[in-house]
């Protein structure tokens, strides 16, 4: 590789490229992936689906440093109380838990995916194929059903950038509880793929939670191939970062699949959250429900992209999508676009979605009855919260959102 | 106890409440009565401190203390309780937590102790026994879909909890049958004593023969026009308010 792939490069497009050329160990398929995303490049807002959150933009001038240091000192998780078997992936080096491995499972340290033919077109997983040395995976085996949660946490502490896949198979009737955490005070860039496969009759709970630096660029995305009467449920909580973006991309390959994806952002200071997915129902039968619920204030930005799509012969869907947004200043912004491309005849469809201030009369009812102002806006942004708290079934895990957001609300 | 002196108020610039003067002594039960538009909903706005309701003069007192300096919160806590004309559904938050929430916080703005959990559940119980609303509303969030009548009866519920110094009652009648009006009057009847006040505002005569006032008073055109006793409410159901508009 000589001169340089990209048209315009910044300075940490060229840093990638002298970083992906200094790497003896990549494949060849590493290579093509690598030229592929230096044709296209970091997605700006000129990019359908990227105008809000503009990856080119921020990441234009960053320092191009490679994978950050090697070990560091971690702090327990959020959820240590669930007693998880515990993964960490730090500054994109995968640490497997050191104890026995459990019945019924297995994991290990793989080759990264070479290829993901849904994602050809979407620049940074382009990119993370390209870059990414090792990736984390996990097959819960058939029939297996575990109690005990799986905990992946992303620690990032570093400046520059770093890359990382999980791959997880749920096989046929098999479920599992899986978290993950995003966190570490780092200043970079952190890009997660996380490919997932759910069997016939399969079911995931997904738990997402990120709380990293304010300067921290993170782009997760979770691609989800879902077969015949799997289950996908998902609940995210994000506070947002200098950029971060977590996207979810759900194929129903086979009929009867369902699907629950709730997610909640609260953004404070200039951080920036944003919600992506597409949700496409390929065979019939397949349910579908959405319901995001977004709070900003100061110059906080939190962006929802939600895009349901049903072929031709996928009948009697069933999908809805929610998304509502909650202002509490005058700098604040949401942006909301949920879309339906539908070319099925028989199918129940439906997406709404609202932005506003908090109730001005319903805040003068609660100091009425002798709430302070602050007690207040605590008690109706808990409240319009709720919902995405109340559909989580495990109320350990529950009480720990919980949590996160009195801290959100106290640091006002 | 409420004592009200010259007051005048404006929203948004326009003056509703012109030089309006009224003292409920501890102890009474004063009805305001009055025509749509005369200004008695921005009354009970204005003495519990809703924002946008300006104080161009006059003053407002309760056992003494200036209280229109003070924040809602901190009027709730010093004893003075609204039962609002349209109750608030708040989605999202649960009856009890609520109520129990708001009670600890005015204790403890008064220096008393928290309610402990058993004895708020048992005392909470007992209230809504009282007001006609079952268990299972008590679990539901604020209001949710309760019917209006029902929202009244969490009006009452609220102020048999808190127990207020002085309680203006907003239109509470209306959208009532006979049952929930008796339901007010026995609340009200029960409170009822030395040291606290009430100010019932009302269209009608109805609410009144469940509780007998010891004043009736007529706001119109944003002043007290006349005042008398319970007859007075009598005396307005027949002839109406006719008199009174074209005397403001």
């Amino acid at each position: 590789m000589s001169g340089s792939l990209f048209i315009n490069p910044t300075a940490f497009e060229i840093g990638l490229q002298a970083a992906f050329a200094a790497r003896s160990q990549s494949s060849e398929a590493q290579g093509a992936a690598f030229e592929r995303f230096a044709k296209q490049g970091f997605p700006n807002r000129r990019a359908e689906g990227w105008k809000w959150s503009d990856f080119h933009g921020a990441l234009r001038n960053m320092t191009p440093a490679n994978d950050g240091e090697a070990t560091i000192a971690v702090a327990p998780s959020a959820f240590a109380a669930l007693d998880p078997l515990e993964f960490r992936i730090v500054n994109g080096r995968i640490e497997l838990p050191a104890e026995a491995v459990p019945d019924g499972m297995r994991y290990g340290i793989l080759d990264p995916v070479a290829t993901i033919p849904e994602l050809e077109s979407h620049a940074i997983a382009t990119l993370n194929v390209a870059m990414t040395r090792k990736a984390l995976g996990i097959e819960i085996g058939e029939g297996a059903a575990h109690a005990r949660p799986v905990l992946i946490r992303h620690i990032n502490t570093g400046a520059g950038f770093s890359f990382a896949q999980t791959l997880v198979r749920v096989s046929v009737n098999a479920q599992v509880n899986l978290i993950e955490t995003y966190e570490g005070a780092g200043a970079g860039f952190y890009s997660h793929l996380f490919h997932m496969a759910l069997r016939d009759g399969a079911k995931i709970n997904r738990t997402v939670l990120q709380e990293t630096g304010a300067g921290q660029i993170v782009h997760a995305l979770c691609a989800a191939k879902v077969d015949a009467k799997a289950r996908f449920d998902q609940t995210s909580l994000s506070t947002g970062s200098r950029l971060s973006r977590h996207e979810t991309i759900a194929h129903f390959w086979a009929p009867d699949a369902s699907a629950n994806f709730n997610s909640a952002a609260l953004v404070s200071g200039e951080r920036h959250c944003d919600f992506t997915s597409h949700v496409l129902h390929k065979e019939e039968r397949c349910k579908t429900r959405q319901l995001h619920k977004g709070v900003a204030r100061d110059r906080g930005r939190n962006v929802f992209q939600g895009k349901f799509e049903v072929e031709r012969k996928a009948q009697k869907i069933d999908a809805k999508m929610t998304a509502n947004a909650l202002l509490l200043s005058g700098d604040a912004e949401a942006n909301h676009k949920p879309e339906l491309e539908i070319y099925a005849d028989d199918v129940e469809c439906a997406h709404g979605s609202t932005a506003g201030a908090l109730d001005e009369d319903a805040l003068f009812y609660l100091r009425q009855r002798g709430l302070d102002e602050h007690a207040a806006r605590a008690l109706l942004i808990e409240a319009f919260l709720g919902e995405v708290i109340d559909g989580i079934s495990d109320d350990r895990i529950a009480d720990a959102f919980r949590v996160k957001m009195m801290d959100w609300l106290e640091s006002e | 106890m409420l004592k009200i002196e010259n007051l005048h108020v404006t929203i948004g610039g326009a003056e509703i409440l012109r030089g309006l003067a009224l003292n409920v002594p501890a102890g009474e039960v004063h009805a305001i009565m009055g025509p749509n538009g005369s200004g008695k909903s921005t009354l009970s706005y204005t003495i519990a401190g809703r924002d946008g309701y300006d104080v161009t003069d006059g003053a407002v007192t309760l056992e003494g203390e200036n209280i229109l300096d003070l924040d809602p919160n901190e009027r709730a806590a010093k004893g003075l309780f609204l039962s609002f004309q349209h109750p608030m559904e708040i989605p999202g938050v649960q009856t009890m937590n609520f109520i129990r929430t708001a009670l600890n916080a005015q204790r403890r703005a008064r220096g008393e102790e928290e309610i402990s959990a058993a004895d708020f559940i048992k005392l909470i119980r007992e209230k809504a026994k009282i007001v006609g609303l079952d268990d299972a509303k008590l679990k539901r969030p604020f209001n949710v879909g309760f019917s209006g009548g029902e929202k009244k009866r969490m009006e009452m519920l609220q102020m048999a909890m808190f127990e207020p110094r002085f309680a203006i009652m907003d239109e509470t009648d209306s959208g009532l049958d006979i049952d929930a009006l008796k339901m007010v009057g026995e609340v009200v009847n029960s409170l009822r004593g030395p040291g606290r006040g009430f100010l019932i505002i009302t269209h009608y005569q109805r609410l009144l023969e469940y509780i007998k006032p010891d004043r009736v008073h007529v706001l119109a055109g944003g002043r007290i026009v006349k005042s008398g006793g319970a007859e007075l409410a009598a005396e307005l159901e027949k002839s109406g308010y006719d008199q009174f508009i074209e005397a403001a």
